[in-house]
């Protein structure tokens, strides 16, 4: 049983990384089009990560190289638990709560290992990438909180059987549509896409935490990104899109948002890191915590 | 043989050692020491033997004890995080001030948690919680400031004196001072149990450090001798749990206050008491929180992050159902151990540095690896992130939250447990990340004995985040014991309200995602090893490590958008400003020496008399 579970994780890892770096190239493509560029090819993603692990790179001591293991690690084992297609490595053990918390080991271990390398533009782009956290993570969870406490439960995997139920009627974006909006505008900063791409800021920070990687340290953060994407759309959709019965229902809901994410990105400026905190605690947060309320006393959109 | 081993003898024993402890230290400081460290380790061990005793009474002269279950495991939590700290104590008899009064105090101040969680009538709690105040007042002073005790006292005194008043009235109107009656009693009256839930659950929340009694953890944890914090924050303040626990779970509050279960017509989660100290807790959680993120201390900084832990303790207490006491007590265990870990590393930093700011230190980890080790582990769990045990108990208490529907107060909740990633990291960045000072170059890792007790609060802490349910059965029983519905645990799993989590699973899937990261960076080109000062500049020519180290007002964008927030210091001000207005009035009126007033109080007497029996 345990063995099974393990090798389904080991699956939706390995489709995780196949898909989600594909996306990428084709997601490089369409912005290079929208920009009248013909954009690098669909693989490109798959062949800048090759490189980077193929190439000698630069250590900054032991911390440098753990923390890269431990964010590459925390972020695997997360994607390991979600539930993809209906496939659920540990059905009923897929709760909500582990997503955010697992999901913090891997983050924190990209943090150590950023700060780790002695340079201080990585110092500042960790703070503002935890500044960024505070902002976004409150809104989404309160909105979390209004689904859970609607469906009475936080598994994700029943959350997305109980949307199936009645085709698109039941999807709690259509049910909950301001809560809905709020967690999309949430995932917009988990994703580090403008207007909320402060923390990565590459003109002014020379990419932030990222700053001193390079060689197979590099080709890691890159997996690791591509992977802690793929969570942050897949819980979108599993949470709000109803998940899917069908592979291909799956990769067309992933792809439409993954892709509309990007191209709001494509089209705005970045925020300072103030101006994130101020622009989450004063809409989204309202929402979020009037759609909680629609949700528990008047029970509508359960 | 039944003397032998029982609580009056652990407490009676730890008196002796104490003043023992004071005689040796005179004669040789690190002898006193010892004697500290193995009365601790003594008392612990006597503790575990006593684990099969529970329920049992025992009478000491006039004073009675009662083993209970949360007696149980409020006392041995206690004693281990005395222990653990006790070993510190060698190296530190050449800062403190007064070594033998300190190693003497240490020692009452331990007798005096076990007396007070032990304690059979009110009486017995009373005076053990005294000596607790009054030792640990004694303590602070040896430290940096001797404004912190007074702060501290005046705090303590007002949580004391409303535990006294309680007491009093509670012994008036039932006629007794057993704990146990006393409760169950007050449990059957609205008036009698509001009163011992305001008087009792005050000294707690004092004790706790929620808002708004919040304000002395920092003067007292950042300015006490650098081991005692890890004892105040990690043990003394749980107290406070333990004083709320009396009158929220051994008081039946649900039962007592039945009918508050309304407000303006509409039907509540909880009665309106408890909600009180939810809401109190929710405050507490935001304002420790955001003052943590704003300290340069990593002591004060500490002390903040306790005042929102306690915030925590406070909700799953006073929301009382199974899951988030559950939560509660296990946050009280996991905060413990963490707290105590984060402060002993900093002592550890501290003694080699010779400094807690953090702005000075920086690049540690290379120079204290174990250290840093230790103080990761511990801001994982207060972090509440698996797989330590602070994830467990956040879960409960998130768990138990959602299913009541407490919109603003998980917001709370939620703005703390993201709020704490920044605080926890800020240290972890500065004091042992970034570049290392050349000052701090020849550095070396903290002497055995101080690695000993950290590295058994750091494996306890991931124990008991991988395998919770060893901790959870005992603390399933005393819920069952005070009358409440237990936990539902199954093997390794959890059973929450809406979720199940299983620790274990996580923890193992998490090291299969970490030996796959590995096998990924061993088949990979080896890199090249490059020093520190190596890095990106952005063609800049910067041949200063503290130059390239970020650590000063570190959250500076972010601190800027509360600067202007209102401060309960400034209230606190306010206060001090209107007592000093009143005595200044009160002495110029009665004990001056100018003839108008002596005018003034024969006129007042002569009209009194005057009037006569009208009057």
């Amino acid at each position: 049983m345990m063995i099974k579970g393990i090798l389904t994780g080991l699956g939706i890892l390995l489709f995780a990384f196949i898909w989600q770096t594909s996306l990428d190239g084709i997601n490089r493509k369409i912005v290079g089009r929208f920009q009248k560029r013909v954009g690098p090819r669909w693989y490109q993603q798959f062949r800048d990560i090759f490189k980077a692990l193929s190439k000698t790179g630069v250590t900054h001591g032991w911390v440098y190289d753990f923390g890269v293991m431990m964010a590459l690690g925390g972020i695997m084992a997360t994607v390991m638990f979600l539930p993809v297609v209906s496939v659920s490595a540990f059905p009923g053990f897929d709760n909500f709560f582990i997503f955010v918390y697992l999901f913090a080991v891997g983050m924190l271990g990209m943090a150590m290992s950023a700060v780790g390398s002695g340079n201080p533009l990585a110092g500042i782009g960790v703070m503002r990438a935890l500044t960024q956290m505070v902002g976004y993570e409150v809104p989404f969870m309160i909105v979390i909180l209004g689904i859970i406490y609607g469906h009475n439960t936080s598994s994700l995997s029943e959350l997305a059987a109980i949307q199936q139920a009645n085709g698109i009627l039941t999807w709690n974006f259509v049910r909950m549509p301001l809560g809905g909006i709020v967690a999309y505008i949430s995932m917009l900063g988990m994703l580090g896409k403008k207007p909320f791409e402060t923390f990565i800021a590459p003109a002014e920070i020379a990419s932030g935490p990222m700053v001193e990687y390079g060689g197979k340290q590099l080709g890691m953060m890159i997996i690791m990104h591509e992977f802690a994407t793929f969570i942050e759309v897949t819980l979108f959709v599993t949470i709000f899109l109803g998940g899917a019965t069908t592979l291909v229902g799956f990769l067309a809901k992933y792809f439409v948002v993954y892709i509309l994410a990007s191209l709001i990105s494509n089209a705005l400026a970045r925020f300072k890191i103030d101006q994130v905190i101020k622009f989450y605690y004063k809409v989204p947060i309202a929402l979020a915590i009037v759609q909680a309320l629609v949700v528990i006393f008047l029970g509508w959109g359960v | 043989m039944d003397f032998m081993i029982s609580v009056p003898t652990v407490i009676v024993g730890l008196i002796l050692s104490s003043v023992l402890a004071y005689v040796l230290t005179k004669a040789n400081k690190i002898l006193g020491a010892l004697v500290t460290v193995l009365a601790s380790c003594g008392a612990l061990a006597v503790m575990f033997l006593l684990r099969s005793d529970i329920g049992s009474t025992q009478n000491f002269f006039m004073i009675g004890f009662k083993l209970t279950e949360y007696g149980w495991f409020f006392s041995t939590l206690m004693i281990l995080i005395f222990a653990c700290v006790s070993f510190f104590n060698l190296y530190w008899m050449k800062k403190i001030i007064h070594p033998a009064g300190y190693n003497f105090l240490y020692l009452i101040a331990l007798a005096g948690t076990i007396g007070a969680f032990t304690a059979k009538d009110f009486i017995g709690l009373f005076i053990f919680w005294e000596t607790i105040v009054w030792a640990s007042m004694f303590i602070i002073p040896f430290g940096k400031s001797r404004k912190a005790s007074v702060v501290y006292y005046a705090f303590s005194a007002f949580g004391s004196l409303s535990m006294l008043f309680g007491i009093l009235f509670l012994y008036s109107k039932t006629g007794s001072f057993d704990i146990q009656y006393v409760l169950q009693q007050a449990g059957s009256n609205l008036t009698y149990a509001l009163v011992a839930f305001i008087t009792i659950g005050i000294a707690g929340l004092v004790k706790i450090g929620v808002f708004p009694f919040h304000l002395w953890l920092p003067q007292a944890h950042g300015n006490a001798p650098d081991t005692f914090s890890p004892i105040l924050s990690g043990g003394l303040v749980k107290a406070g749990g333990f004083a709320a626990f009396l009158v929220t779970a051994v008081m039946p509050s649900l039962k007592a206050f039945a009918s508050s279960f309304t407000f303006l017509g509409k039907e509540l989660i909880m009665p309106l008491p408890n909600f009180a100290f939810v809401i109190l807790g929710a405050i507490s959680i935001v304002i420790g929180t955001l003052m943590a993120i704003k300290q340069e201390d990593f002591k004060k900084l500490i002390a903040y992050s306790s005042v929102a832990n306690g915030g925590y303790i406070i909700i799953g207490l006073a929301m009382m159902d199974s899951l988030s006491v559950g939560g509660a007590f296990m946050h009280m265990f996991a905060h413990a151990l963490a707290s105590a870990a984060a402060f002993l590393s900093i002592a550890a930093v501290t003694h080699r540095t010779g400094t807690t700011k953090m702005s000075e230190l920086g690049g540690l980890i290379h120079r204290m690896p174990l250290t840093y080790i230790v103080y990761l582990i511990a801001i994982i769990s207060m972090a509440g992130i698996p797989p330590m045990s602070g994830f467990i108990s956040k879960w409960m208490i998130f768990q138990s939250m959602i299913n009541k529907g407490m919109v603003f107060v998980a917001a709370a909740a939620f703005f703390g447990s993201i709020g704490s990633f920044l605080y926890v990291f800020r240290p972890l960045s500065a004091v042992f990340l970034g570049q290392l000072s050349p000052k701090h170059e020849n550095v070396k890792e903290a002497p055995f004995l101080m690695q000993l007790p950290m590295v058994v609060l750091s494996l306890l802490t991931l124990a008991f985040g991988i395998f919770p349910n060893y901790i959870l059965h005992p603390i399933s029983d005393i819920m069952t014991s005070v009358g409440m519905e237990g936990l539902q645990l199954e093997g390794l799993i959890i059973r929450g309200t809406n979720g199940v989590l299983n620790p274990s699973l996580v923890t193992l899937i998490f090291g299969i995602g970490f030996i796959i990261a590995l096998i990924i960076f061993v088949i990979h080109p080896k890199s090249r090893k490059v020093d520190l000062m190596d890095t990106y500049t952005a063609s800049e020519f910067i041949y200063t490590p503290e130059l390239l180290h970020y650590s000063h007002n570190f959250y500076a964008p972010f601190e800027r958008l509360y600067e202007n927030a209102p401060s309960t210091a400034k209230w606190y001000n306010l206060l001090i400003k209107k007592i000093e207005e009143v005595g200044a009035f009160v002495s110029y009126s009665l004990f001056s020496n100018k003839p108008r007033t002596a005018v003034f109080w024969i006129v007042c007497a002569t009209i009194a008399l005057l009037w006569g029996g009208s009057l």
